[in-house]
């Protein structure tokens, strides 16, 4: 038995997809892809899979971790890559299986790219926005109350890149200590900064643990 | 379509997953090299339209064709509704999101009657013309099967062809007609005239109806060549039929999210209120080979981990122990759980239950249907109530301690005494239950009682038969639960008012096109669904046309009153279901098609289990 690490991107149509939904729909292409997968061994016997970080409904991403159970320790770690690809939709791409070498625990940051569909009008205003010394947002907690929270010193790091269209970096924090979902940044910078709404589109590109290195 | 415009607003809506397509098993052609382009549409939302098995089936017969490209489409919910309307996105397909009002068949499946204002929505949001004598030769040709088609004549004005019977053969010889016109350049009208001779096609436009001083049929008569009566369609022989080898899985959790396999088509019993039981007929079984091949196929390529044997009454599929046995060899080395719905308690036998005992257990189910042995004898629910409570008695041995029961209210004959029955019955099971010594240790019992209101059916024994009226339902109800003493027994039903549509709709005519079309622009739509049902706007659509609806579902009809269904032959004789009420009033009933042939006329299809041999 071994656990094996599967690395891939999440783009088009799939970024419709909840979390929720992934799990199942992993399950499934793992039977049809016809992988040694290991089975828990409760009463209702389900493939063993955990996603290192769930991605919320309407994000792409470049960097999608997903640990698997391999029941055949000689199992070679290109076939799981390449039944894989061959049995997902064209929207998932699977680039790297390996070893898992850290962790899921350890993930504490995520870069994020924001492309706004904005012919470079937000620019000023979203400059001025990420200066800010504290940037207050209500946020649900999980008791289904609502709490204030200054946001702004959970920015890691943050840019602004700008051709056409503007596009916003930023790093924040992941992982089950401390996150920071880049919408809610967004909400208080339409809500109170910006003039107008326009739509944008999000991806997670690169996960980090601690130490900021990539997760691996 | 704009997609990135609509990929955006898609993130604006609940279950986005509903809409953007893309799911493994989709089909994706290139839409310069195939001839015809079908957007088979279901009127509800993606969850039900998406758990349905003749979906599958006809969406994967058509694009087998290379010059088929047939996509799905689902009606929106109302969020969903109101963005595209803002946005002026038409009704659109989910494989290639293209307009469906530039297709070439617009096609819809009519499962339930409360779904008729969906389909003329979704022709609304498609930009379709409502009305078939409204299109030209640039619109879609609207078609539309599925047991509805029995009794399409509320849904006459707006469909250009309805399919009766079962679809498989039929639509394909209806497209290869609709391509030779194209190719010789015949119009529409011509066209419509050439499909009506197809056996099991119904053209409503090619019929005018005239009807009596009281309100009801005179008579129908067909204009230019199209015949007096319609014959359904039925697939003789099902080993040899098209099953597709895999479905489109949905990524969003649907209603019955597994794989399907249908073990043979038709019911033997013959319950009198039941219209699957009777247009359905003859019962045409699989082999279990079949079966089991298609059944491992459709696992294989899904990925599916739960595989459920579909049929009217699954314990009365002849070859279901082998079937079992043979499925069990795979099923469980691939993790594979089986489910059997429709389970009959009369022929159960021990084998089955210790074949079953290695299958994930759901709820134990029983429909008795009405309380009392009189009552079953008048609906031809052949079992008895020692029958239930051995069963319930097994169980229970088994460790079950819920059950649950459904029963229908309104039925022909019935009176305070059957729907005491019901509570009685319940109080049966309970104190068996508590007469057992070895009952599950510690734990209490639980009866869940379901009741819904009886609508009487076109092609039934009870076609004939009024439905109760509203506020008897209610006294029936009431009484009901006075009846009930117990804490360990539960009640719920469904709500009468929507009962009462159904039965309107299910007998109605094709003067109810006019109310329909009213309701909607009220802004009626998933008539289902208790959160969009509106009774007061449908009541005012109804009074807006001058139609009293309590004329289609509480009237007694006469025998020879011509019914707006009379000119379908759906195999079992007019003769055959007046025998049967006749029967059913005298509390006798009628052993199944396998101990005895009621000559219900459906020998005449040549098949199936009227030829069996024993």
């Amino acid at each position: 038995m071994r656990n094996v690490r599967v690395f891939y991107k999440k783009s088009g149509r799939m970024k419709f997809i909840s979390h929720l939904d992934m799990n199942r729909f992993m399950s499934r292409i793992i039977k049809r892809a016809k992988l040694p997968i290991w089975h828990t061994e409760g009463f209702h016997p389900h493939p063993y899979i955990t996603f290192a970080l769930p991605l919320s409904l309407g994000f792409e991403s470049e960097y999608e971790v997903m640990d698997i159970r391999l029941v055949d320790d000689d199992f070679p770690l290109e076939d799981v890559l390449s039944k894989l690809n061959e049995t997902f939709p064209e929207y998932i791409k699977v680039f790297s299986v390996a070893e898992p070498v850290m962790k899921v625990g350890s993930i504490a940051f995520a870069d994020f790219e924001i492309s706004f569909n904005d012919n470079g009008v937000l620019k000023d205003g979203l400059e001025k926005f990420l200066v800010l010394d504290s940037i207050i947002c209500s946020k649900k907690t999980k008791k289904g109350g609502i709490k204030e929270i200054d946001i702004a010193p959970m920015i890691k790091a943050k840019s602004i890149k700008c051709d056409e269209n503007t596009t916003l970096l930023l790093t924040l924090p992941a992982g089950s200590t401390d996150n920071l979902n880049p919408e809610l940044l967004l909400n208080a910078f339409f809500e109170n900064y910006a003039e107008q709404y326009l739509p944008y589109s999000i991806c997670r590109t690169m996960i980090y643990n601690t130490d900021m290195k990539e997760f691996k | 379509m704009d997609n990135k415009k609509f990929e955006e607003l898609l993130l604006t809506v609940q279950k986005p997953g509903r809409y953007s397509g893309g799911e493994i098993g989709s089909v994706i052609k290139d839409k310069n090299k195939v001839d015809i382009r079908f957007a088979f549409c279901f009127p509800d939302t993606y969850e039900i339209g998406m758990s349905h098995l003749g979906m599958k089936i006809l969406y994967s017969l058509f694009n087998e064709r290379e010059d088929i490209w047939c996509e799905r489409v689902f009606a929106p919910w109302t969020d969903f509704e109101k963005v595209m309307r803002d946005n002026d996105i038409p009704l659109f397909a989910l494989e290639s999101r293209d307009n469906v009002r530039d297709f070439d068949f617009v096609g819809f499946t009519l499962q339930y009657e409360l779904s008729y204002s969906n389909v003329l929505n979704m022709l609304d949001l498609a930009g379709i013309p409502l009305k078939s004598c409204d299109r030209d030769e640039n619109s879609p040709i609207i078609v539309a099967g599925g047991p509805c088609a029995c009794n399409a004549e509320p849904l006459a004005d707006f469909i250009d062809i309805f399919f009766l019977g079962e679809g498989e053969e039929v639509d394909l010889e209806v497209i290869d007609l609709y391509k030779e016109c194209r190719e010789k350049g015949i119009g529409r009208q011509e066209f419509l005239r050439l499909a009506a001779k197809i056996e099991g096609v119904y053209v409503p436009s090619l019929y005018t109806v005239k009807y009596n001083p009281d309100g009801t049929i005179s008579e129908y008569v067909p204009i230019y060549d199209a015949p007096k009566t319609i014959e359904k369609r039925i697939i003789k022989d099902l080993n040899k039929s098209y099953y597709p080898k895999q479905f489109v899985v949905p990524y969003i959790e649907i209603v019955h999210d597994r794989a399907v396999q249908e073990l043979y088509r038709g019911c033997i019993r013959g319950c009198r209120f039941c219209q699957a039981g009777f247009i359905y007929r003859p019962v045409r079984e699989k082999n279990f080979e079949v079966n089991n091949a298609q059944a491992k196929a459709i696992c294989d390529n899904t990925g599916y981990d739960e595989l459920s044997l579909s049929s009217l009454s699954t314990s009365d599929y002849r070859e279901l122990e082998p079937l079992l046995n043979d499925m069990l060899s795979w099923s469980e080395k691939d993790k594979v759980s089986l489910a059997l719905p429709s389970l009959r308690i009369d022929n159960f036998s021990e084998e089955l239950l210790e074949k079953i005992s290695h299958i994930r257990k759901s709820g134990l189910t029983f429909a008795p249907e009405a309380g009392t042995q009189r009552l079953r004898d008048v609906i031809n629910k052949n079992i008895t109530e020692e029958e239930i409570i051995n069963t319930c008695r097994t169980a229970f041995k088994g460790g079950y301690t819920s059950v649950k029961l459904y029963f229908m209210m309104g039925l022909p004959t019935e009176t305070d005494e059957d729907i005491k029955g019901i509570a009685e019955l319940g109080q049966r099971i309970v104190n068996e239950y508590y007469s057992m010594p070895e009952r599950p240790k510690g734990k209490s019992v639980s009866v869940s009682i379901s009741v819904s209101t009886f609508v009487p059916k076109p092609f039934t024994p009870f076609q004939f038969e009024p439905q109760i009226t509203k506020e008897e339902i209610l006294r029936k109800q009431a009484y009901l639960r006075s009846c009930l003493t117990t804490k360990k027994i539960s009640l719920s039903w469904h709500d009468s008012s929507v009962s009462f549509l159904e039965g309107v709709f299910a007998r109605g005519d094709r003067r109810l096109g006019r109310v329909i079309e009213a309701a909607v622009e009220k802004g009626c739509r998933f008539d289902g669904w208790d959160e969009c049902f509106d009774l007061q706007k449908w009541l005012d659509a109804f009074s807006e046309c001058g139609i009293e609806p309590a004329f289609y579902a509480n009237r007694q009809r006469a025998f020879d009153e011509v019914n707006p269904w009379d000119m379908f032959d759906y195999g079992v004789t007019k003769k055959f279901l007046i025998c049967q009420n006749d029967l059913a009033h005298k509390g006798i009933t009628t052993p199944n098609c396998r101990e005895k042939c009621a000559g219900c006329g459906a020998n005449k299809y040549g098949e199936g289990v009227c030829f069996e041999k024993c």
